[in-house]
């Protein structure tokens, strides 16, 4: 069995530099272009340069070249790295995170699944005004939670640009389980295009970014297997639906570099870990648009934490991370190898990947990759058709006795039309153990344990042609005044997906409680991916008076107008 | 308090002879007079206090173990193997996908030990007391929870039996 020795070191090179950071903002600059906390070596290591401790912070944003994938780029750095420094910082401290903007616009950041005052949440025009070029914007805000949350810019299409990076709080008390070493995982998706012309090819051409369009030849093959009627009805609804079963993603790889800690797959970015060590993987999606489903072939994958809560332990070979969710699982590699910690983006055209090794220069084998999914009937869920009487119909009926005296349905009851039992398009289901929603669940009850005392019910609308995006139908801009909960309720919030896609929604300010079917266990998160035509509900105690963003977490689809405000008064 | 222990341990007297005779301990334990030493753990989420014992090989040990997580849990001794092939079998009780509602459940750690392995299931805030002999002819154990994600989050720890 593993020892629990924590690993000293004499004297790090985060003691020897604190002096340096110091000399002013960007020192970390001067170390290397590669964020520190991509450190082989993990925690119970040095940070060699770019990790950032707290209570005091201080970061510069700027514009600057840096390779990215091999090739020359321009993204934006944060204390000269992109993605950014980690920023870790303690439960109960009082943050002071000093942001100044050395850029030519405005920007801002967003902590994400922080839950602080309105003014320091960071979305320029809901909490404050943004970081004007040239000025220090300083956040100050008690830390109250901890676990694994990411930080990014909420000002236009920034965060395409490499404007993100991991925040790790740690735990006032013990947590739930036990480590040696751990590692911070960060997902992202580059372009070396300019992210408003990705914007603009998206809503002037459909499927700009999909070379997997169904073809005259993939036409004749299905009407050999289904029949002609049949397959000329499935174009059909496609074409109604306006989009192609193939639209898994709408920015895919053709433009994407999928990176793991800054790095492309062919770096090989490597995690080091002593044999029979505990490992923490603190895995984070900040990633604009793309999914991916992580796995570690030859490892057990135990999940810990989703979205930097404590959920009872799950073992699992794979799981699915949405745009903006986090999940902490623990790994304990017995053997003198290297394991390939591989994420495989959801549409198949690429992936990121990295090694855990007990050396560095070691690699494994990648896996075979996967053929691209085509999303089937059962996608269209809640849009009438097939998926009417096995979501919606049949499931009312059997809904009807966990009611409530007041109709509703008893707090934590998963919404029928929810699928929580399915991880999504792409995962073969019995292939190998996966991560669903339906597995998450709270150690104990969430402090608030009133039932909702009403329902809102929103629909997640698009317009794939037109590339709109939006929320009951109407875009942001479309919309005369913020979405209102009332200081102090409990409500419920029913999300109903009536696209094609998946979307990640994201509330700020307050927790959603995932009514997963786990009664008062049910997880909270900042992030729900709400799967092609479900129907999920989430409960919202509405303690934070102030404006909060409320949007879909896809950056071109909170930019097409899936965006909207809370006011809680 | 003293006869709900007493009562408590005669309630686990069948797995424990069962335990004895499986590792070739020379005598069944059967009550305070034969025991040589009492440990107490705390089983917790998701950890046991202590994270490692040193046992004398052929003494007579009683575990006196509470459970103060907010998660049923059990107390198992075995080697790696045994607990390995225990975890997996209880992985597979919980069902095929990832145990949906109720990996963790106190109902599927019963019995589940078939007598193999010196074992306990404590439901939250539960007490319950093991009374084991350590075997002469191995280096060393384990003591688990091999409910599914909790040994994996911590919920072990080595017996050295080489005196």
């Amino acid at each position: 069995m593993p020892g629990s020795g924590v690993i000293h070191h004499p004297l790090t090179r985060r003691q020897i530099l604190k002096g340096g950071a110091a000399l002013g903002l960007g020192s970390a600059a001067a170390l290397g272009v590669r964020p520190g906390w991509a450190d082989p070596w993990g925690r119970t290591s040095v940070y060699a340069k770019g990790a950032e401790e707290g209570p005091e912070v201080a970061l510069a944003i700027r514009r600057e070249a840096l390779p990215i994938d091999g090739q020359s780029a321009r993204p934006m750095t944060i204390n000269g790295t992109s993605p950014g420094p980690l920023i870790r910082l303690k439960e109960g401290q009082e943050a002071v995170l000093k942001v100044t903007n050395l850029l030519d616009e405005p920007t801002s950041i967003h902590w994400h699944g922080l839950i602080l005052p309105p003014g320091m949440d960071g979305v320029p025009g809901v909490s404050f005004a943004g970081i004007a070029p040239g000025e220090t914007f300083t956040y100050r805000f008690p830390v109250r939670q901890n676990g694994t949350y990411w930080y990014h810019s909420h000002s236009g299409l920034q965060e395409q640009l490499g404007h993100a990076g991991p925040l790790i709080i740690d735990a006032a008390e013990r947590e739930p389980f036990r480590y040696d070493r751990e590692h911070v995982l960060l997902l992202t998706d580059w372009t070396f295009e300019d992210p408003m012309s990705v914007f603009r090819n998206l809503k002037t051409a459909e499927g700009y970014y999909n070379a997997k369009e169904r073809t005259v030849a993939d036409f004749f093959a299905d009407v050999r297997e289904k029949g002609f009627a049949a397959t000329a009805e499935m174009r059909s609804m496609w074409a109604k639906m306006r989009m192609s079963s193939r639209d898994i993603a709408d920015v895919t790889g053709s433009t994407y570099s999928y990176l793991l800690n800054g790095h492309a797959p062919q770096e090989n970015w490597t995690a080091l870990f002593k044999r029979g060590e505990r490992v923490r993987l603190r895995v984070i999606n900040g990633s604009a648009m793309s999914y991916f489903d992580v796995r570690i072939p030859g490892l057990k994958m135990t999940v810990v934490a989703a979205d930097g809560q404590p959920v009872q332990p799950v073992p699992v070979d794979e799981f699915r991370i949405a745009v903006a969710e986090t999940y902490d699982v623990l790994v304990a590699p017995e053997d003198d190898t290297a394991y390939t910690i591989f994420a495989e983006s959801m549409d198949r055209s690429g992936y990121a990947r990295a090694t855990l090794a007990p050396r560095e220069g070691m690699s494994a084998e990648l896996p075979e990759r996967r053929a691209i999914a085509d999303r089937g009937m059962e996608a269209m869920g809640a849009h009438g058709m097939a998926g009417m009487d096995h979501g919606t119909m049949a499931g009312m009926a059997g809904e009807r006795s966990r009611m409530s005296a007041n109709g509703m349905l008893a707090a934590g009851t998963a919404q029928p039309g929810s699928r929580f039992g399915q991880a999504g398009i792409g995962i073969t289901p019995g292939e190998r153990r996966t991560l669903v929603y339906g597995d998450l669940k709270a150690f104990t009850p969430w402090p608030d344990r009133r039932a909702p005392a009403r329902e809102l019910e929103l629909h997640l609308t698009g317009n794939m042609e037109r590339y709109i995006w939006s929320f009951d139908g109407k875009t942001f801009s479309e919309m005369t005044g913020p979405l209102h909960f009332h200081h102090g309720e409990r409500l419920r919030l029913i999300l109903i997906n009536d696209t094609m896609m998946e979307h990640p929604i994201h509330l700020h300010g307050m927790w959603m409680e995932l009514e997963n079917g786990h009664g008062e266990l049910i997880p909270r998160k900042h992030t729900l991916n709400v799967k092609p035509g479900e129907r999920v509900s989430a409960l919202i105690t509405a303690d934070a008076e102030g404006s909060w963003a409320f949007h879909c977490h896809l950056l071109y689809h909170m930019k097409a107008g899936m965006f909207r405000v809370v006011q809680v008064s | 308090m003293r006869k709900t222990l007493l009562a408590l341990t005669l309630g686990l007297v069948t797995s424990t002879a069962f335990a004895a005779g499986e590792h070739g301990g020379s005598h069944a334990p059967a009550g305070d007079a034969e025991v040589d030493r009492t440990i107490r753990l705390e089983a917790g989420d998701m950890w046991f206090d202590a994270e490692s014992l040193n046992v004398e090989p052929g003494h007579t040990i009683r575990f006196e173990i509470t459970n103060t997580g907010h998660l049923a849990h059990e107390f198992v001794i075995g080697d790696a193997q045994a607990q390995e092939a225990h975890r997996e079998m209880m992985q597979q009780m919980s069902g095929g996908h990832g145990g949906h509602g109720d990996h963790g459940g106190h109902d599927m750690a019963e019995g589940q030990h078939g007598g193999q392995m010196p074992a306990v299931n404590l439901a939250p805030g539960e007490r319950a007391t093991l009374v084991w002999t350590a075997p002469k002819n191995v280096d060393s154990l384990e003591y688990a929870c091999n409910i599914p994600g909790h040994y994996e989050s911590g919920m072990s720890g080595n017996i050295d039996l080489q005196g």
